[in-house]
């Protein structure tokens, strides 16, 4: 499909850590993904297993120190943007890469209109008229489906909805056409109505304006709706990466079963839950071998010391889990 | 909504105003109906399901249950006893028999006391007196909420979220509580945990005979845990059915939004069902859904609908509901 020249993310075995009193925290420990032009991509995982770390050090918004990035490339459009000179980063932050925060009410600013908000995020990287911006603030309020932008120019962020201002927020991502926008669980302070409003916009919205989309979250529910391309996170490494189809239909990996069979659903009723034992990691205190070794029901002795390879299962479906790849293999073995 | 057997929980007509202060002198310029005439029942050794959005009055209602906040109007009868009533004294034995989880972990216990004192209290008020049989019976509800008996002596910070609401949950049983209000007790909790606390309400129940009332905003959680559900919108229950013919046959309007606007697993590629969001103001008189429904008719503007049945336990609160039911019963249609 000659998709290799479509990358426009690429980020290979990423690692960053933390340092402070204790022991150093692996937040993100050998991270690999790419987002494709006009491709939706899913991060899901649970908190503390690295998503939103990997999100600000592609965005260069890690404070360092105590931030180290250990090791790791980030190449956007086939630039580096860890070698980046900041002065670069910063007019390439906002313009061909953006992000949508969580709360919307911390990442707005409470003193001003949320007219000034956006018109100051189209100012800070094109040379613009007064006129031209408010015309372009208008369009965008619009586009992300604001009533009346006209007279809500002048609202300020208290005086709007959640939805409203994560919509506002929205705009603001789109202010200078990105290439890629980064949300990071936008709907998670959300009502479901509301987010099922959000999650329709940003899928229209990708189709209009061609942009691709890396979206973080922890509710597979949404990665089921909106993504094209998912990758599993445990303990700050991709578990599972694979099509959306497959991810849900045919998951290989230990840990993504067991998520999806801990999803309570009305089809499940009267059934005992499946629940995964234990719980996350911290990052400064990870197992040996395979992270997910001491919650998992089909851990081996070698799962305790070696840390899993990825293993391919074909058309761009990977399980860190060798020891249910083996079984897979030794199954076909007997059927032929 | 009248049944045979007595219910644990009986809450009629329901209401509290919150006043709306404006201005330098902080005079009342109206009010907001938190919850406007709530009618629910909790039958014993059941749970009941109260969904809606945030801002449609739920947590108030367990808060109004608890006595945390005073009514504005309406009944509270806990096993058949009046309690909105009762003077705080005569009230206190029964706060022993209703108890509440909370959402957020990390905010509701008290982070200067260990474990086993946070537990100590509810297992003093119990009228256990010997520090010996403290401590056993401290012992006893760690296990039954599965945590480690030497937790007792330590801190919440020590703990993750699951193991605080554990914590929680072990503090609400320590007074050996008949009705439980569970106020969004897993929303705040990591997906591979909110499993683990699902089961172990629903172990508890069966152990220990539970009630639950079960407050959440996840259709999804309250389909696999509820016996009954009352969906509820602007301070009312537009809905009130067992969780089946709930999510099998919904009803109202608002319902059918709520349940469309869930992504599911088992759907890839999903479309949201964009709505339109509130364009309109809402209705004075008429139906609180008015302004937002797609079958608004000259019916709804006018009078707020009453709540009728459509079938076995299963109630609505829509004009809609009514005329279809009048059509049925009038098969020539006259209506």
């Amino acid at each position: 499909m000659g998709r290799s020249n479509d990358i426009l993310l690429a980020v290979e075995n990423l690692k960053v850590h933390f340092t402070g009193d204790g022991p150093v925290a692996r937040a993100v420990d050998g991270m690999d993904f790419q987002i494709h032009r006009r491709e939706t991509v899913c991060i899901v995982g649970e908190s503390g297993c690295g998503k939103t770390v990997t999100a600000l050090a592609i965005l260069g918004l890690l404070k360092q120190p105590p931030a180290i990035i250990a090791d790791g490339r980030i190449t956007f459009d086939g630039r580096s943007l860890l070698d980046m000179p900041a002065a670069e980063l910063r007019a390439l932050r906002g313009k061909r890469i953006a992000m949508v925060f969580q709360e919307p009410m911390t990442s707005l600013n409470p003193v001003f209109p949320i007219g000034d908000q956006i018109g100051e995020a189209v100012l800070a990287h094109e040379r613009v008229s007064e006129v031209a911006v408010r015309r372009r603030v208008n369009q965008l309020l619009d586009d992300v489906g604001i009533v009346d932008p006209q007279r809500r120019l002048g609202d300020y962020p208290h005086q709007l909805s959640g939805g409203q201002r994560q919509r506002v927020m929205i705009a603001m991502a789109l202010a200078c056409e990105p290439d890629l926008i980064i949300a990071d669980e936008p709907t998670t302070a959300l009502d479901v109505t509301v987010q099922a409003q959000i999650l329709g916009l940003l899928k229209k919205l990708k189709q209009e304006k061609n942009m691709a989309i890396q979206y973080i979250t922890h509710d597979l529910g949404v990665v089921a709706a909106i993504a094209d391309q998912v990758y599993v996170m445990y303990a700050g490494v991709v578990v599972e990466q694979g099509t959306t189809g497959i991810i849900f239909g045919n998951a290989r990996h230990p840990y993504t079963v067991a998520l999806l069979n801990a999803l309570p659903t009305q089809k499940k009723r009267g059934r005992r839950l499946y629940s995964i034992p234990g719980s996350v990691p911290h990052p400064a205190y990870r197992p040996m071998g395979c992270p997910f070794h001491p919650r998992c029901e089909y851990c081996e002795p070698s799962c305790q010391n070696a840390f899993p390879a990825l293993c391919d299962y074909g058309k761009g479906h990977h399980a860190r889990c060798p020891i249910l790849f083996a079984a897979r293999g030794r199954a076909e073995e007997t059927r032929a | 909504m009248i049944s045979k057997v007595t219910p644990l929980l009986r809450v009629e007509a329901l209401k509290k105003y919150f006043p709306v202060r404006r201005g330098f002198l902080q005079q009342v310029g109206g009010c907001v109906r938190a919850v406007d005439g709530v009618d629910l029942e909790i039958q014993p050794k059941q749970t009941l399901g109260l969904v809606g959005e945030s801002g449609c009055g739920k947590s108030t209602v367990a808060r109004l249950i608890m006595r945390l906040l005073t009514p504005d109007g309406g009944t509270v009868r806990f096993d058949g006893r009046e309690i909105t009533v009762l003077n705080e004294r005569a009230f206190k034995p029964l706060r022993k028999q209703i108890q509440m989880i909370f959402q957020d972990p990390y905010s509701s216990l008290n982070p200067r006391m260990t474990v086993a004192q946070t537990i100590s209290d509810g297992v003093r008020m119990a009228g256990i007196k010997g520090k010996s049989d403290q401590r056993k019976r401290i012992r006893q509800l760690l296990e039954m909420v599965g945590m480690p008996v030497a937790s007792a002596g330590r801190y919440p910070h020590e703990f993750s979220g699951g193991q605080r609401q554990r914590v929680g949950i072990a503090r609400a049983l320590s007074v050996s509580p008949q009705l439980i209000l569970c106020d969004e007790p897993i929303s705040a909790l990591d997906v591979s945990i909110q499993a683990q606390i699902i089961n172990l309400l629903k172990d508890l129940q069966a152990e220990l005979g539970l009630s639950y009332l079960f407050i959440s905003h996840d259709l999804n959680v309250v389909s696999y845990i509820c016996d009954h559900v009352c969906v509820m919108y602007r301070g009312r229950i537009v809905e009130s059915a067992p969780a089946s013919d709930l999510f099998d046959h919904p009803c109202h309007p608002y319902t059918l939004r709520l349940l469309a606007a869930v992504p599911e697993t088992t759907e890839v590629g999903w479309s949201p069902q964009v709505g339109a969001g509130s364009q309109r103001a809402p209705l004075p008189d008429g139906c609180a859904f008015g302004d937002q429904c797609p079958d608004c008719h000259d019916d709804c503007v006018i009078e707020p609908p009453a709540m009728v049945r459509v079938g076995g336990q299963h109630y609505v609160r829509c004009w809609n509901a009514t005329r279809r039911q009048c059509s049925a019963a009038d098969p020539e249609g006259r209506h």
